[in-house]
């Protein structure tokens, strides 16, 4: 049903005048589809229904609007690249239409006229190859006879062959393994043969690494002299570096390990694969392992309350509090991914304990503007790129020793606090020996050598004092020993039967005597004193086996 | 050096291909790639059994001429497949080439090239531009007299030769002679021919296994497609009952028979005596016939004499699989069962290999596998797991069954450690013509147009601005 039909219906006025007008002209062009009824047609309204396929019949071309045909023509050209050959190839090419005015001919009256000019056109008309542009050469090292024999002689090498060398090296485009395979030494020339009578050693064959090197070398030595090594670009220092540092055998040795490598045998091989199968298991597994731990972590976060709830008394508050719960929620169910896939979230455990620390998702529950910074402090440091060994050679950075890992100092901070202690203990004894000494705590005349002066006798003090400390230690235990000897001698009385007299002795003793033995037999001999404790029923009588059994063992010690 | 010279000729430097971004596969004819510019190069690669000839920048050559020719009784030339197989009484077939792809008769060499371009390429030439009504007629009143320029042969068109590996001087500069001062081309290069179907595998390095009628560029070694045809002779004469090859020219009529049966057939009879190089020109094609429809590589595990675990060599194995049938001319045939595997055994291994009266037995070394190794031992370390990783394997030969498939487990077996990938066309006429196919490739280059040696060089520096250029 058109839309004109309902409107009909509905006795509405066509809107606009120029409505209809325009949709009878879009509707004109629609294609009759056969066999369906008209009315069926009109059901579709605008939009024709692709019922039955639209058969597309041949139609003829209209030849009147069609451009003329392609014209091509066979053009000369040349390839500067060349070096100035002339050789003149010939292509198909689009022929240029009509040009406007031919430039050297002049007066372009057309194609028809042009035929005795014809065959000079070319001539000036050739042009470039578009591949001219391709033709690279590598830059190979000059130098004159001058700079040779000042900077790049050789004992192994002659210049002769050096010259060879970084002529096949142009040649070749520093193809190696083509250098190498084409290398032939030239022949010493005859009048140096003749200065060296019978040493003309027969041509070596050189191994690629001494081609190499002897390449590099020439090649960095001359870059160096073109341009001193400061005043180079960041990849011409490299490629200086590079070149410098070659060292022939080390490559040597890597192309025996490949070599190596290279002959496995099929056993090795299989091994080999099997291993790094493993490896490959192993490390999986590990990630799985710290993804799990990951996990454990996150789950038994205890929530840090660092922010302030001052923020949440007003209601305008409250809702936003309400917000981030929100958002926290969805972003748990998540949480695990999202640690996975945060950068700074390193892979081991040390890394997951700091991520602990400044926890992302608690803080942004606490804190009003959590979600914000939370990454800022995590990321902070490592954003700070760490300059290799290279790098700060190459800008120049320099460390100092005196500077620590804390950061530039004021030398006369030194002076303030002279006493660098690890306890409060030693620095009063220390400062109570230089009251003794009746020196200043902090000195009065700081010149260079006094405070060395200064130094050296703070470690002296700090010598002493440990050797005072280590002779306190060392006095104690030769009391102790003493004490053990006297009591052992002691005891040696008692054994050789002066029992009753003994047991005088014993029942005078106090009973705070008689813990000190005891003690001290159990520092003696430790746990065996348990085991060698009798069913005794007196006190006496079982401190006196006790250190009888403590006597007879040290003594078997002894004898062994 | 000398060793290694074969085989390292194919790192030959190819400035003009890698300076560019050269996409080698597909050679898009015109203007579409930005890559090719078409200079109507011709690219000639002759060899022991073909010549191939055709422009720059097509698919395949447009000229395939069979290098033998016939000379008959007056000293007069014929050549082309459609001559040289008629069973006339003094045509003497010869052929220019040695069996190892070096030209040795120089003058019928350039006879026979020369036919294989004009045959089919220049000598049909485009309808004149002005007549043809493709152009616009307003550029008809020119002069017809230049269209006689083209007396020369190649006036107008660069050609790229292509030559062995093992080729001399004295021949290089021959051959540039021939094209500067006889065909009179404005420019010529030389290519070698194991560069060239690395190129047509489209590879800028590669490891090239050539297995066709010159031998295999890899290293130089008898095995190689007429080679396959000796051990087939030696099988025929050794097989019970007696095969007896027969060309086709000499049958008059043949009669069905069973397999193994003798054959009945009438035999053609000539007054005059047929020179035994016809004949022998002619059993080769049934040998050819043979070896397309019957020969076989053993490409299971191991080799065709290996035993497994089980006592059961693989020989037992194959003689429980279905044979061939082959019917020789005469209407002789048989079933080939084992035979047909056995026979390019000494392709791979020597020991395999069938005795061939007047020739020494071969080697260990001259087995492909060991070719193989020997070419990686001459280049250095860092490249070897990269030309293993590029065997480009080219030549008529290689397209037995399964010879692609033998190779690969000979070599990752030689080199367990390594990847090795084997490229291999797929389509015959690429197998077959690899080498002219890389010919095309880089005819067509428009970066490969600095380097042709032009007349211009060579009137100035001679015939040994060959040696200094191509290398």
């Amino acid at each position: 049903m058109a839309a004109h039909d309902v409107r009909d219906m509905l006795d509405l006025p066509d809107s606009g005048s120029s409505r209809p007008a325009k949709k009878q002209k879009l509707t004109a062009p629609r294609p009759v589809l056969k066999g369906l009824a008209r009315e069926v047609q009109n059901l579709s309204g605008d939009n024709p229904i692709a019922i039955v396929p639209e058969v597309s019949a041949f139609k003829k071309k209209r030849y009147g609007s069609r451009k003329p045909v392609a014209q091509w023509e066979q053009k000369p050209f040349r390839n500067s690249a060349r070096d100035g050959d002339p050789l003149v190839l010939k292509h198909w090419r689009r022929k240029a239409e009509r040009l406007p005015a031919p430039p050297v001919g002049g007066d372009g009256d057309g194609d028809v006229e042009m035929e005795g000019a014809v065959a000079s056109q070319p001539e000036e008309m050739v042009e470039d190859s578009t591949f001219a542009k391709y033709n690279v050469r590598v830059n190979v090292p000059e130098y004159t006879e001058d700079e040779y024999n000042a900077k790049l002689q050789n004992q192994d090498w002659t210049k002769l062959e050096t010259d060879h060398l970084v002529g096949l090296a142009y040649e070749y485009d520093l193809r190696w393994p083509v250098i190498w395979d084409r290398y032939e030494p030239p022949l010493p020339a005859p009048d140096a043969a003749d200065s060296l009578l019978g040493l003309v050693l027969p041509p070596r064959t050189r191994t690629m690494e001494e081609l190499k090197a002897r390449y590099y070398s020439v090649a960095a030595t001359m870059m160096a002299e073109r341009k001193p090594p400061i005043k180079m670009n960041s990849a011409e220092f490299n490629l200086h570096e590079v070149m410098s540092n070659f060292n022939p055998t080390i490559e040597t040795a890597r192309k025996k390990f490949a070599e190596a490598a290279f002959q496995r045998t099929k056993e090795e091989a299989r091994e080999e694969e099997s291993l790094l199968l493993e490896l490959k298991r192993i490390l999986a597994r590990s990630d799985k392992l710290n993804e799990e731990r990951r996990e454990l972590y996150a789950r038994l976060e205890a929530p840090p309350s660092t922010g302030n709830i001052g923020i949440y008394s007003s209601s305008q508050g409250l809702q936003q509090l309400l917000q981030q719960l929100m958002q926290a929620s969805k972003k748990r169910k998540s949480l695990l991914g999202n640690e996975g896939i945060s950068p700074a979230a390193g892979p081991s455990q040390q890394a997951s304990f700091e991520r602990r620390d400044s926890s992302s998702v608690r803080e942004s529950i606490s804190g009003p503007s959590g979600s914000n910074n939370k990454k800022g402090p995590t990321q902070g440091p490592s954003e700070r790129r760490q300059l290799t060994e290279e790098e700060e050679r190459i800008y120049g950075v320099s460390h100092h020793e005196r500077i620590g890992t804390s950061g530039a100092v004021f030398r006369h901070e030194r002076i303030s606090k002279p006493l660098i202690s690890k306890s409060s203990v030693q620095q009063t004894k220390i400062a109570n020996v230089l009251v003794e000494l009746d020196i200043p705590n902090r000195l009065i005349m700081p010149t260079v050598e006094v405070g060395e002066a200064y130094e050296s006798l703070l470690q002296s003090i700090n010598t002493l004092l440990d050797a005072r400390k280590m002779a306190d230690k060392l006095d104690g235990e030769i009391k102790l020993a003493r004490q053990q000897k006297e009591e052992r001698e002691k005891a040696a009385r008692l054994e050789r039967g002066e029992a009753i007299e003994g047991d005088e002795v014993g029942n005078n003793k106090t009973e705070k005597e008689k813990e000190r033995e005891k003690s001290v037999a159990r520092s003696v001999r430790g746990g065996s004193v348990a085991r060698s404790v009798r069913g005794g029923s007196q006190g006496h009588k079982r401190s006196a086996s006790v250190l009888s059994a403590a006597s007879d063992k040290s003594t078997k010690k002894q004898r062994r | 050096m000398a060793a290694s010279q074969p085989l390292t000729s194919r790192l030959t430097y190819t400035a003009e291909a890698s300076s560019s971004s050269y996409s080698p596969r597909r050679i898009n004819i015109a203007n579409h790639c930005p890559t090719t510019d078409e200079v109507s190069a011709i690219i000639l690669d002759p060899g022991y059994s073909s010549v191939r000839a055709g422009f720059a920048g097509e698919d395949t050559p447009k000229s395939f001429v069979n290098s033998h020719y016939g000379v008959s009784d007056a000293g007069k030339f014929t050549f082309g497949d459609d001559a040289i197989h008629n069973p006339l009484a003094g045509l003497d077939i010869r052929n220019p080439m040695s069996k190892e792809g070096i030209v040795e008769d120089w003058d019928t060499a350039t006879q026979l090239w020369e036919y294989a371009i004009t045959s089919r390429l220049t000598s049909f030439k485009q309808s004149d531009p002005r007549i043809n009504g493709l152009n616009d007629p307003s550029e008809l009143a020119m002069d017809i007299e230049e269209v006689e320029e083209g007396e020369r042969t190649l006036g107008e068109h660069p050609l790229l030769m292509t030559e062995t590996a093992w080729n001399t001087t004295k021949n290089r500069e021959k051959a540039i002679e021939v094209a500067m001062e006889s065909w009179g081309c404005p420019a010529f290069w030389l290519a070698r021919n194991s560069v060239m179907a690395a190129f047509g595998g489209g590879k800028a390095t590669s490891l090239v296994i050539d297995v066709a009628p010159p031998p295999p560029h890899v290293q130089k070694s008898p095995i190689a497609g007429n080679w396959l045809s000796s051990q087939l002779r030696s099988l025929f004469s050794s097989t019970e009952p007696r095969v007896n090859l027969v060309p086709h020219f000499a049958i008059a009529s043949k009669t069905a028979v069973d397999a193994g049966v003798p054959a009945q057939a009438t035999y053609r009879k000539y007054e005059n005596k047929i020179p035994d190089s016809f004949r022998a020109l002619e059993e080769e094609r049934v040998l050819t016939e043979f070896k397309e429809s019957v020969v076989q590589v053993w490409n299971g595990m191991g080799r065709l004499n290996t035993v497994n675990a089980n006592g059961a060599s693989n020989t037992d194995y194959v003689k429980t699989l279905p044979g061939r049938t082959f019917e020789f001319p005469d209407g002789a045939n048989q079933m080939w069962g084992v035979e047909r595997m056995s026979v390019a055994e000494g392709l791979f291994d020597e020991r395999a290999a069938l005795p061939v009266p007047n020739e020494p037995a071969l080697t260990k070394a001259q087995t492909i596998p060991e070719m193989v190794r020997q070419s990686l031992a001459a280049v250095d370390i860092d490249l070897r797991p990269h030309l293993l990783g590029n065997v480009v394997v080219t030549g008529g030969t290689t397209l037995i069954n399964g010879f692609t498939d033998r190779l690969h487990n000979e070599l990752t077996a030689m080199y367990p450690g390594a990847r090795v990938k084997i490229q291999a066309a797929g389509l015959t006429a690429e197998r077959r013509f690899g080498s002219w196919i890389g010919g095309s490739i880089l005819g067509s280059l428009g970066t490969f147009h600095q380097m042709w040696i032009s007349r211009k060089e060579y009137e100035e520096f001679g015939v040994n601005v060959v040696e200094k250029r191509c290398k």
